[in-house]
Order: C-alpha cells, then structure tokens, then sequence
C-alpha cells in the first residue's frame, strides 16, 4: 500500500501538464477567495461564527440529528440511516425498486462517491447518468474526480474533447463552451426521462428540516425537482442548528471556494412537491455514518466541522504537484488525509499524513479554522507507532537519548563532527554515505563546520 | 534616562551549531551591538521537533523536557535564530505537556519570554532603524514557521527595509513552503525536489544576489539546491545581512 | 433500518461524553442586525452585483413601461411562465397573445419554452440575487427549463441580506418545497476553469425592477 501510494507520486511529479494545470487552477482559486472574503465587512468574525455553528452541532451531536430528522419526518419525507456504505447503497437499490425506477440522474455528491453507489445501481441494472459536467465527463472517461470542486482539472479540455467524441459519436471539438452545449443538449434529455434524481446535500438545517445545494450549474435543480423521486445521501455531520447558521457557512462557502459571493443556485428545499405544485412526489434522506461516528470518538472529532469547500486543496503545495488521484480515494489533500483513514477503517491510510510539510497553509484558508496541521501530525505519530520499521523507531529512540543527555550529545555530534571533517569541513557536498540519498539526488548537504558555534562561544568566552 | 540594558539567553539551535555556526556568531555580533549581553546555555541540545514531525511524539518530550529544564534555569528572555524551532517551544511545548500539570505552568513561564530573533529586535528592543547600509539586492523568503506559525513577517521585513541601499525584491506566490519540511525532504523527496526547484525558479529570476530567511532549514534546503545548480546566489540567515550592514 | 439508527445514535451519545470537540466560541446572532441601507441605496447596491454578474437589467418606474419592457423580451417566443395570479404588475396581460405554456403543460412541452417568465418572491441587493419559492402555478421549471429568465421583481420585495430574507420569510420558505436563490445566469469553469454560460440552466438572466 505504502509503495502504491509512493508510485502514483512518483507518476503525478513526472506529468508536467497536470502540474500546469493544477498550479493555474488553484493560483486561480487561491486570490479569487482572498479577494471574495474581503467583500465581507468582518471576515474573521463570519468565520467564526461559521465554525461556531457547525461546532454547536458537534457539542450536542444526537440531538440535533435527532431533531433534523424529526423536521424531515414533518415534511413528509422518508429518513433511512446507513452505518456504512453498503448500507447506503441498499437504501438506494430498495427505493428504486419500489418506485420502479430505471433510470437515474445524479447531482455531484461526493458521499455518492465514498460509497460507490453509481457502480451498485449499474450492477441492479439502472441507467445512472451524472449530471454535473466534470462529473459527467468523468463518468464518460471511467476515471475518477480529482478534486472536491473542480473535478476535472486535471484533464485538457483537448482530452474532455477526446470523451466526448469517442463517446458520444460528437463531432470532435475542444472548445469549452462548445463541449458545453453538447453536454447540455444531451444531458437535458436524460433529465427528462428519469424516473429518480439523486444529490448530496451541502447542509441540512436541523430548525426547519431543510436541505440546501449550493451549485452553479443548474443540473442540482434539475434532478431534485424533475424526476418523481428525489433521494438525498448525506452524511450526519452535514447539520446546522438554525437557517441563520446556514446563512453564516453559505456566507463562507462560495467564497472559499471559487470566490463567489454567493453560488448561482442556492436551494433549499422541504419535503416532496406539496398541494399540487409539479415536483417530485416522493423524498427520501439517507443519513450516511461510514465512519463518522468513530472520527467523532477520536482526537480529529472536530474534522467534522468541514464545509466541503476544497480552500485547502487549493493551497496545498503537495496537492498543487500530485493533485487528487495520487492520494488514491475520494477526499484528497490535507481534508482526505484526516478523513479516509476513518472513512475506509483501514491504519495505511494514515501514511497520506506524512504527505505534508505542515506549512499551516491549510489551516489559514479553512474558512471554519480546522487545525489540520494538528491532526496530520497525531495521526503521523498513530501511523508510527503502528507501523514503524524498527529502525526507523530506533534511530529516534537514539535521537532521544543523546539529544536528552548534552554530555552524551555534545560528545556524538563532536565525534561526528571530526570524523566527517577529515574528508570535508565547511563545504557543501555532492554525496556522502553519512547523507540520506533521497536528499542529495536533488541537493547538495552542508558538512558539519570545522568549528561549532559552541566551540567558537567557548574560546571567545576564555578571551574576554 | 538611561536605556535597560537587557541580558538574554540564546537557544542557538541544533543546525546552527552544527551547520551554520557563521550564523550563531553574526546573531551575537549583531545583539552585543544593539546593547544586548549574550549568554549561552552551554548544555542545550535541541528543541525536539525532528522527532515531533516524524511522529515519535514521547521521544520528541523526552528531549524538550530537557530543553524546558535548561532554560528555566534563568529568567531572561530567550532569543531563538530560527522560525521553525521558535515555534516548536511557542506553540507545541504546551501541547505536548497538556496533561502535565507540574510541568505546564514552567512551560507557560517559558514561552512568555521566548523570542524569534527579528521579534526581539522589533518587538522588544524596539528597533525602527538599524542605521546600518548595504548595497545589495536581496529576496526574502518568509518561512512557513514565521509568516504562518508564529505570525512574524512585518518584523523582519522592517528590519531589512531600515538597511540604506538594501533592495528587497519579492517573489509571486512568496508565502508558499519551500518543501524542506523536515523529514518530508526525504521521506517524500520526489515532492520536495519539485517544490525546491519551483521556489529556485523564481528566486533566481529576481537577479538577486542572495535569499534570505529566518529558519535554517528552509536554507539548508534552497542553499543545497542552489549549491548544485552552481548558482552564485547566496543563502543568508537575516542576522547575516544585519551584521554585514552594520559593521 | 431502526436498529441502524439506535446504533448511529447511540454511538454519537455515548462518544459526546468523551469527545474532544471544541466548545462553541461565538454565539450566531438569531436575529441580524438590518441593514442601515435606504430603499435608493439597496436598489443601487443590488444594481452593482447584478453588473458584475453580467445579469441585464432594467428599472421602470412605471407599470406601463415595465410591460413595454417585457414585451421586447418575448415577442414571437414560446414561453413558460408563472400562473397569472403570481405575476406582478397585471403582467399576465403581456402573456395572453404569446404562445406561452404553464405548469398544467406537459414536461416535453414545458422544456420547449425559449423564454421563461416569473416574478420574484424577494430579492437580496448584497448579492445581486432573487428568490424564488415554488407551488403550484409558480413552477421551479419557468425560472429553470428555458435559456432564458425573465424575472419581474417588484421593488418592495427587495432585502439587503440573505439573513434578513431568512429572518422575514421563515415560515414561508419551510413551507414550501424549493426555494431557490438564483444569482446570475447558469455557468461552469469544469474545464480548463474558462468559464462558461448556460451549463443547465439559463444562460440569460434578465431582471426587470418595477416600481
């Protein structure tokens, strides 16, 4: 696991047109959310209050679940849990069933995505088309999305070409805003036989029972109210109290991530189709677990306060020179590196954490201020003391004791020190068999000086 | 009135005495010239962060409650060359020690009088102006301890901007990691090379004769890659520039 | 499918005990602080947002102008509008003689319409938006299907903020299934982040402001 992961890097540095691209996009997205953000009269105190009101969630986390789900219940709408993503999955198969569903539309969600569903309803034989364009082509291409907004920024829009026309028999072109009204005109179509539309939510408002999309595309709108059936797979960490709290996190979502002021289509919406109105006639909400509750037991519970908006990808220098499939699931960059370990249950996950250069980075764009960094470096020091070579475990543990004991460190790093200074003092060095190789394939290291700083203290000490 | 005169203590640091002692005396050369006496805890050994970042977090507190013991010894301010360790004792003492009620309190003590270098010249001794001059064109690079960690950047910078002659040129995209990282530069060295050469790239296209910075790791790392491009711009620690300005 | 919920719940109870949450820092105000803005200065301020949204818009004075107004938009289109008694401005009027359809029609015939026309059940001037809430007569599909929106927006119904809209129309908006908040026309940056107009939705917006 540990070498797959060291082999999609290695394979991610050496493409020097996804780095291109990655490095547009995100410098992109990075000054227009600095820009956005200024726009609010007191961006610190929004973002503040933001974290507070998905923290109030976190401090009295069965309840507010409870009372969201009992909104929903009010609206008329049917609410399943899901422990995992098998569950989910199920859920999902037994509704279609029920409501003789062929085929199936779906909004971008990336929980969808964390539980494989499109693959579980392709293999129950429903026609399951993603409606989101990036995800659209994606599904097109069988690849994955490589980053939570934008899910195709690693592909040219010469390969989104590509796609479509070997896909879709459309005459080739790879100009976007053609690429784009090819996919509108067939995507309409598909809109407007489906029998099911499924979304994520990006919140549920636990006051009213509310589920708000924020989308720019139209295609969230379309699958939430044309088809008869309309199911939601979120997961429970996704509640705010109260519309006001909503209004807070949708104050910092669309600025933190594509610098929006507000997102072109914000919809909140309660219950099926009522008296009449044309809508869906059914509603179902899956409430998704899939290793939520366990991050919530663990030191990292406030990871949960995530708003999805992808701020910390964008200014990840790792994640700007590997992008999202090397980190090899669904939530890349410092956010999947703190959640795909309780996600997928599985302790090599925790390698993604070392990753990282804990630039802080990450933490300063958060719009809710989650301390990433933090967590990356416990679940570091839980993936060593699961997986540590004895080595490596005991060359800190030498560390340790030497850099504990000055007589015995002072001792090692001058014996050290004269060793190497018989072949080289005061230099820099190509290669040495005393230096990591890894390091001087790309650098020179600095030898140890002739003459410590402590030496030098020490003999202008006795001149005084 | 006559001005305090202030004694402090310096936590030099583990790179510097090995590495860069030039830098160790120009941070003593500098101070006694601002007024300041130096005195040197000669039994420090490291400020445990290596073992910290490499998840080895029990031997990272066996080797910072050294550390915390030594320099709790006095009670003077203690002024600490390098952004990154800075941090390590500012920010990570304390949670590293939270369930240590002994020790905590000692910690808190601490940290209260520990300073970054250009903190103390800035913030403590008040410097608006070195009265120093030197002409050369240098590019500063704030590193990720600095700008992010311990939120310093006005305080070098107006440092090197009170240097007569001194032009300080600056980079797009200067707040990004260099890709040292610590162990990262060599656990993940193949990211760490393309970070290095990124930064590199847009370093040299300034024309600038050297790059400076506050944390020797990042200069270790730029200077080992600059080294093997054979390029003749400089690494410079910013008590380097100083003491060249000044004296 | 209960036992799935006991277990969920009952874990979230039990590790709340334990749990290393942060505790709640700063209070969000239930009740926000409206905007020190005039009528003239909201108008002006949402004009602003709707220019940077390249939304085209329009303010009349008068009603007859406003029907002037919407006559150039749907002359000889199909159209698919709100039923009559939701449209602002006796509006339904300009419609009579268009070839235009309902949310009665057939979805096939629906989704032919080149030109939708609503009203605005709100507006938000911080963000150049308007809200539109769904029911029967007043379809999501008018303000969705068609490449272009014609949304008359009564100036009354225009709020400085979104919080101020949630704080006024709560009731309204938990009873009724979609409210949409619509800020511009439809776009995406997918590929190659060039920004592109009408992915689904409209890819013409037009507002026009009525006295």
């Amino acid at each position: 696991m540990k070498t797959d992961f060291k082999h999609r890097i290695k394979q991610a540095v050496e493409d020097d047109a996804l780095r291109t691209a990655l490095s547009k996009a995100t410098t992109t997205l990075r000054s227009k959310r600095l820009s956005a953000l200024e726009s609010l009269p007191d961006s610190d105190l929004t973002r503040k209050q933001a974290r507070s009101a998905k923290q109030e969630v976190l401090n009295n986390f069965a309840y507010y679940a409870e009372s969201f789900e009992q909104r929903l219940l009010d609206h008329g709408v049917t609410v399943c849990w899901a422990e995992n993503a098998e569950s989910a999955n199920q859920h999902i198969l037994e509704i279609a069933q029920r409501h003789q569903v062929k085929t199936v539309v779906k909004s971008k969600s990336m929980a969808t995505e964390e539980t494989n569903l499109n693959e579980a309803l392709e293999q129950a034989k429903l026609k399951v088309v993603e409606t989101d364009l990036g995800e659209y082509i994606v599904q097109l291409a069988k690849d994955r999305p490589s980053h939570i907004i934008l899910p195709i920024v690693h592909m040219s829009r010469q390969r989104v070409g590509e796609v479509m026309h070997d896909t879709l028999g459309l005459p080739y072109t790879d100009d976007p805003a053609e690429l784009c009204k090819h996919a509108r005109t067939k995507l309409r179509s598909e809109f407007l036989a489906a029998d099911m539309g499924i979304s994520g939510a990006n919140f549920g408002v636990a006051e009213t029972g509310g589920i708000c999309l924020v989308t720019n595309e139209g295609n969230a709108r379309l699958c939430t109210s044309l088809p008869r059936v309309h199911v939601v797979l979120m997961g429970i960490e996704k509640i705010v109290p109260t519309m006001q709290d909503l209004d807070q996190v949708l104050k910092v979502l669309a600025r933190s991530a594509t610098g929006q002021k507000i997102s072109t289509y914000t919809t909140l919406i309660h219950g099926a189709a009522k008296d009449g109105a044309v809508g869906p006639e059914h509603m179902y909400v899956i409430l998704l677990d899939n290793g939520r509750s366990t991050l919530f037991d663990s030191p990292h519970a406030d990871v949960l306060a995530c708003i999805r908006c992808g701020a910390c990808l964008n200014v990840c220098p790792i994640y700007k020179n590997i992008g999202g499939h090397a980190y090899g699931d669904v939530y890349p960059g410092p956010i999947g590196s703190v959640v795909t370990p309780y996600i997928r249950k599985q302790g090599h996950w925790k390698q993604l954490a070392h990753a990282c250069t804990l630039c802080e980075a990450c933490h300063e764009a958060c719009p809710v201020r989650i301390d990433l960094p933090k967590m990356l470096l416990q679940l570091r020091a839980n993936n060593q003391r699961e997986e540590a070579s004895f080595i490596d475990e005991m060359k800190f543990k030498m560390f340790a004791n030497l850099a504990s004991c000055p007589v015995l460190y002072k001792f090692a790093t001058k014996c050290f020190r004269s060793f190497m200074n018989i072949f080289h003092a005061d230099t820099w060095l190509r290669k040495s068999i005393f230096v990591p190789k890894q390091w001087t394939k790309h650098r020179d290291f600095k030898t140890p000086a002739s003459q410590s700083f402590q030496d030098w203290w020490r003999e202008r000490s006795k001149d005084v | 009135m006559t001005k305090p005169v202030h004694t402090v203590q310096l936590f030099h640091t583990c790179l510097v005495n090995e590495l860069f002692p030039e830098v160790g005396m120009s941070v003593v050369k500098v101070l006694e010239h601002l007024g300041v006496v130096v005195k040197v805890p000669t039994a420090q050994t490291c400020c445990g962060q290596p073992a910290l970042n490499a998840g080895y977090p029990d031997e990272a507190k066996k080797v910072a409650r050294q550390t915390i013991i030594l320099l709790s010894q006095s009670s003077e301010p203690i002024i600490i060359p390098s952004g990154s360790c800075a941090s390590m004792i500012v920010n990570q003492y304390a949670e590293l020690f939270k369930d240590d009620a002994e020790l905590l309190p000692v910690i808190e003590k601490l940290t209260a009088r520990c300073y970054e270098f250009s903190q103390f010249l800035v913030d403590v001794l008040g410097i608006t102006d070195l009265n120093a001059e030197l002409k050369q064109k240098i590019v500063y690079h704030p590193s990720c301890h600095m700008l992010r960690g311990l939120s310093l950047d006005k305080e070098p910078r107006q440092l090197l901007a009170s240097i007569k002659g001194l032009e300080v040129t600056n980079i797009p995209d200067s707040e990004e990691c260099c890709g040292f990282g610590g162990a990262f530069a060599v656990k993940h060295d193949e990211i760490s090379e393309k970070m290095m050469t990124n930064k590199l790239t847009q370093l040299t296209a300034t024309d600038a004769s050297a790059v400076v910075s506050c944390d020797m790791g990042c200069l270790l790392h730029l200077g080992g890659g600059l080294q093997r491009t054979n390029s003749n711009m400089q690494v410079q620690h910013l008590a380097q520039i100083i003491e060249t300005a000044l004296l | 499918m209960s036992e799935s919920r006991e277990r969920i719940l009952n874990r979230l109870l039990d590790s709340q005990v334990t749990a290393t949450v942060s505790p709640v820092k700063q209070l969000v105000p239930q009740d926000p602080v409206p905007s020190a803005l005039s009528a003239d200065e909201c108008l002006a301020c949402f004009c602003k947002e709707l220019d940077a949204l390249e939304v085209d818009y329009y303010i009349e004075d008068s009603v007859d102008d406003l029907k002037q107004r919407l006559q150039t938009f749907i002359a000889a289109k199909s159209l698919l509008a709100w039923d009559q008694k939701y449209l602002p401005y006796g509006i339904a009027d300009c419609l009579e003689n268009e070839n235009c359809c309902y949310d009665d029609a057939d979805m096939a015939i629906q989704s032919q319409a080149e030109v939708g026309v609503t009203g605005c059940d709100f507006a938000i001037a911080e963000t150049g938006s308007i809200a539109l809430l769904s029911a029967k007569g007043k379809p999501a599909s008018a303000s969705l299907l068609p490449f272009t929106h014609v949304a008359v927006l009564r100036r009354a119904d225009l709020v400085y903020s979104l919080g101020e809209m949630f704080a006024v129309k709560q009731d309204e908006i938990k009873n009724c299934s979609h409210l949409n908040i619509i800020t511009g026309p439809s776009k995406t940056a997918d590929i190659e982040m060039v920004l592109t107009v009408g992915a689904h939705g409209p890819g013409k917006l037009i507002v026009i402001i009525g006295p």
